[in-house]
């Protein structure tokens, strides 16, 4: 009885398509930014349409990580949930610190959007420690 | 989880890829659930148990036996 299912390295693969394919959108529409593509938008319509724009890249990167949930056995899905989950709760943690550190202690200013290159900082730092589902 | 899944898989001369594609998972799977660093679903197990035609505890150690 051999029953072939989901392989994971195509979920790899397919995760590894995806991001590439997100992150180039993502580094195009910044580059078009800084050389002011972007520079005679005044309404503020249009200016929420390019925050949205620049931001779906991000949000389509976070979808191409939960579909590698999904896609993977139950092993890679327990182990990159777990990974996701204190990956969340430690840039929540800082992102935390940080913000009652502008409100209170006089820190710089930090945009709300670095929340995401903490957030897979905080991914690469526990990567490694975390290899079990248990 | 104790288990016998490794000295089953080596009687039949399977690698660890071999038996993830019969069970339909990665190789990283086989050798979680060989290393007790996974815990298989229920379902996992069963499908286990019927690609060695054994009952589930004959693989799978009760831990609470």
């Amino acid at each position: 009885m051999l029953a072939f299912g989901k392989s994971t390295s195509s979920a790899h693969k397919r995760y590894a398509i995806r991001t590439i394919a997100f992150m180039s959108g993502y580094v195009a529409v910044n580059v078009a930014a800084i050389f002011g593509a972007f520079d005679d938008i005044t309404s503020p319509v249009a200016a929420w349409g390019l925050a949205l724009t620049v931001s779906a890249p991000v949000i389509g990167q976070i979808w191409a990580t939960l579909s590698l949930m999904r896609e993977s056995d139950e092993f890679v899905r327990a182990v990159v949930a777990k990974q996701f989950i204190l990956a969340s709760g430690l840039a929540m943690a800082v992102a935390s610190v940080w913000g009652f550190g502008e409100s209170y202690a006089a820190a710089p200013h930090i945009p709300a959007w670095m929340i995401y290159p903490l957030f897979w900082g905080c991914f690469g730092l526990i990567a490694p420690f975390v290899k079990s589902s248990n | 989880m104790k288990n016998r899944l490794k000295l089953l898989r080596v009687e039949r001369g399977w690698t660890q890829e071999q038996l993830g594609q019969a069970l339909g998972v990665s190789r990283q799977a086989v050798n979680a659930l060989e290393t007790e660093k996974h815990d298989p679903s229920l379902d996992l197990a069963y499908r286990i148990a019927v690609l060695f035609a054994r009952p589930v505890e004959e693989i799978f150690d009760n831990p609470h036996a």
